[in-house]
């Protein structure tokens, strides 16, 4: 026989496995909007709204879990975690839409020098692979894919504050592309540092033990 | 400390004043079985157990009618007496508050302590005076005197059940009349047999009744609407005998035949109601 | 989701001292309804009057309507013996016939009602047995007497008992506290299977469990039904502030 209380932490865990396959494609969606040029405003906008509500079921749920079944333990870590991942999960989706919607009000990269959209495409590159890492090591609770991610972290920060150093460097004409890179650069290693803090709470759900990955 | 030691002393004195009183009350008891069993085995034999009562002062016979006479009219007795002072004890238990059931149970009580030669008497008019000296006019005194005594016991080893075990049968949706006679009896029935066994034990022994019912008799049981012989008469004559060679062994053997019965019937009822699960 | 029991103004009494004052609620089925209150506020009244125990106790008095199934259990043509088949009941101190059997305790509802048939026992008894999570620990030895078991097993021992006469609805006083936390913890999970297929209210002095094992939860205080909802609502927003008190611990 289960544990009353399994049932409640089942249907959390499917909750966030589905937060997560939802906020990815968001996160995609909205990048390869503003890489392409394409118009994904209002789709985006639909997607991380969904994603917000479904943060506040979590917490719901959370709430309802401690209230009704004083779980301790692993159970209580477990709880902790998954609400604050919840959390992160939305966060994704907000940055998503805020690319977006640089993207729709400022015109995206399409228009920018080469060297930018490269420079962009390859740290969204990173940052998607990091979006999907957090999600992964969290359905499987493998704090060993979840650690992983610091190296990853590590190399974006350095992409962040490289960028930032080569476009003083190279001042480029268009200012509407040095506004919106800069900006969309900014969200991607935020979106970077939710990552990591997603796998901090899978190392923390797993093993109690409290990591930085930074 | 030195209350501490008084205490221990007073302790020590209060415990060796109820020994002391406990073997005062076992002496008597000790020695009647003692001696019973002392001359009773020695006047044991084969014919005493198997043959007639030969007149006062004869040598050979037994008192082979005298046994058997007990054992009808006790087992008539009980017959009588055991049904009606079971149901009367359920009766009581389960009305417990009702105006009849406290009338019966202050007659009950009253009904216990009339002596049994009044009972004696009361047989003799109501059936001796119609039928004649009978086993059945002894029976139904011995019953009358039966009846109390098991109603009593009977009424409180069902009380004694516990409502938990009569909440749980009528939760199962067993109707109450139900549930008194298959759960609460089954629960009570060691509490019911020792009443039924202390009953018959007690008129198994009993005189005052016989004498003015079955009379007595030397010779083997002749019909219920006859006079019989029985251990207690058997025992009362032969003791008063003036032959007292010949007759006071027969006496003893007839007392210890008495005393053997009654712990017979004791180890055969515990046996029947014995709970199957200690 | 219906309701199977419909409570109308239910008052009771024992004597001339009014224990239950006017109670109105509905109970859904196959759901947990969990009754709570301190002391004396009259939940082991209201269970007892639900399959008309409460009337045994010499004095008590009822009056109001219960409803099973929209057929009022008081009325003058129902025989309380037919409710009670209806309703099971399974009490706060483990109570297995002690000069019966494991087989004999499970299968007692029904031979005391006439049933002789030994296969269909037999069916039942596993059945049963199984419905309360007890058969693997006593498969082999359905013979051994009923107090032989644990305190625990002695419960399951009870329900499945209950179970055997195939009631619609299972009433339970205070289950388990007489028993300790491990045993208790399995009747908790063995009363929410039981209400896949039962409908299940318990009487219960332990809030912690009701919020555990319930979906509705009713508060009684001093005979009056104070509040009645889901459990997650009065465990995390109560709406009285009587109930919000008792459940901080505040009183009672």
């Amino acid at each position: 026989m289960s544990r009353i209380i399994d049932v409640g932490l089942e249907e959390l865990s499917v909750l966030l496995c589905r937060m997560g396959e939802l906020t990815y494609e968001t996160v995609s969606l909205s990048l390869k909007g503003c890489l392409s040029g394409t118009k994904v405003y209002s789709q985006v906008r639909e997607m991380s709204d969904a994603l917000v509500s479904m943060s506040d079921q979590a917490e719901d749920k959370t709430f309802e879990l401690i209230a009704r079944f004083q779980p301790v333990a692993s159970d209580l870590r477990t709880i902790k975690s998954y609400m604050k991942i919840a959390y992160d999960f939305a966060r994704y989706s907000r940055y998503a839409l805020d690319i977006s919607y640089i993207n729709e009000q400022l015109g995206g990269l399409k228009e920018c020098e080469e060297w930018i959209s490269e420079y962009i495409e390859k740290m969204s590159e990173k940052v998607l692979n990091m979006v999907r890492t957090s999600i992964d090591s969290l359905r499987s609770h493998n704090t060993e894919l979840a650690k992983s991610i610091a190296k990853t972290e590590q190399e974006v920060d350095k992409m962040y504050f490289g960028y930032l150093d080569r476009l003083i460097e190279k001042a480029p004409a268009t200012s509407k592309c040095t506004i919106s890179s800069v900006l969309i650069i900014r969200y991607l290693e935020r979106i970077a540092d939710h990552a990591t803090y997603i796998c901090e709470s899978v190392v923390y759900l797993a093993t109690g033990e409290k990591v930085t990955l930074r | 400390m030195r209350s501490y030691r008084f205490r221990k002393l007073q302790n020590r004195i209060m415990i060796s004043l109820a020994y002391v009183a406990l073997i005062i009350a076992l002496i008597p008891l000790a020695s009647i079985l003692i001696e019973t069993i002392n001359r009773g085995l020695s006047a044991m034999s084969f014919s005493l157990l198997f043959e007639e009562i030969p007149p006062l002062g004869q040598p050979g016979g037994g008192i082979g009618p005298a046994i058997q006479g007990t054992l009808i009219v006790v087992a008539l007795a009980s017959i009588m007496g055991i049904p009606i002072g079971v149901f009367s004890g359920i009766y009581l238990a389960e009305f417990r508050q009702s105006h009849i059931a406290s009338v019966a149970r202050f007659l009950n009580d009253v009904l216990t302590n009339v002596p049994s030669i009044v009972l004696g008497i009361f047989g003799w008019a109501l059936i001796v005076v119609a039928i004649g000296w009978s086993v059945i006019a002894g029976a139904v005194a011995l019953a009358i005197m039966m009846i109390p005594i098991v109603t009593r016991t009977t009424e409180e080893a069902i009380k004694l059940v516990p409502m938990t075990i009569r909440e749980a049968a009528i939760a199962l949706g067993v109707p109450q009349w139900k549930t008194t006679l298959t759960v609460v009896l089954s629960s009570a029935k060691k509490g019911i047999a020792t009443g039924i066994l202390l009953a018959v034990a007690r008129i198994s022994g009993e005189t005052a009744p016989l004498l003015l019912t079955i009379l007595g008799s030397r010779f083997w049981f002749n019909g219920f609407t006859q006079p019989t012989a029985a251990l207690p008469l058997a025992i009362f004559n032969f003791s008063q005998s003036p032959f007292r060679a010949v007759d006071l062994p027969r006496a003893w053997g007839a007392s210890l035949i008495l005393i053997f019965i009654v712990l017979a019937i004791n180890i055969i009822v515990r046996y029947a109601t014995k709970e199957k699960y200690g | 989701m219906s309701y199977k029991i419909e409570i109308q103004n239910l008052s009771a009494w024992f004597g001339s001292k009014q224990v239950l004052q006017d109670i109105t609620m509905k109970i859904k089925e196959n759901i947990v309804t969990a009754i709570i209150g301190p002391s004396g506020c009259g939940k082991t009244t209201l269970i007892r009057c639900l399959n008309r125990m409460h009337e045994l106790t010499s004095g008590a008095k009822v009056t109001g309507r219960v409803l099973l199934d929209g057929e009022d259990i008081y009325s003058e043509n129902v025989d309380p013996v037919t409710v009670r088949r209806r309703i099971g009941m399974v009490f706060q101190k483990p109570n297995p016939f002690p000069m019966m059997s494991i087989y004999d305790n499970t299968a007692a509802g029904l031979k005391l009602n006439g049933v002789a048939d030994r296969h269909r026992l037999d069916e039942i008894v596993e059945k049963s047995l199984r419905a309360a999570h007890l058969w693997n620990e006593v498969k082999l030895e359905l013979g051994k007497s009923g107090a032989s078991l644990s305190g625990g097993q002695q419960q399951r021992l009870c329900i499945a008992r209950a179970l055997a006469i195939e009631p619609e609805v299972i009433l339970m006083d205070e289950p388990t506290s007489a028993l300790d936390p491990t045993a208790a913890a399995k009747i908790e999970q063995l009363i929410r299977v039981l209400a896949e297929d039962y409908t299940v209210i318990i009487v219960t002095h332990n809030m912690q469990q009701a919020a555990r094992v319930s979906d509705f939860t009713a508060f009684l205080y001093l005979g009056r039904l104070v509040e009645y909802g889901s459990t997650k609502d009065i465990f995390e927003n109560p709406k009285s502030e009587l109930t919000e008190k008792y459940i901080t611990g505040e009183f009672g």
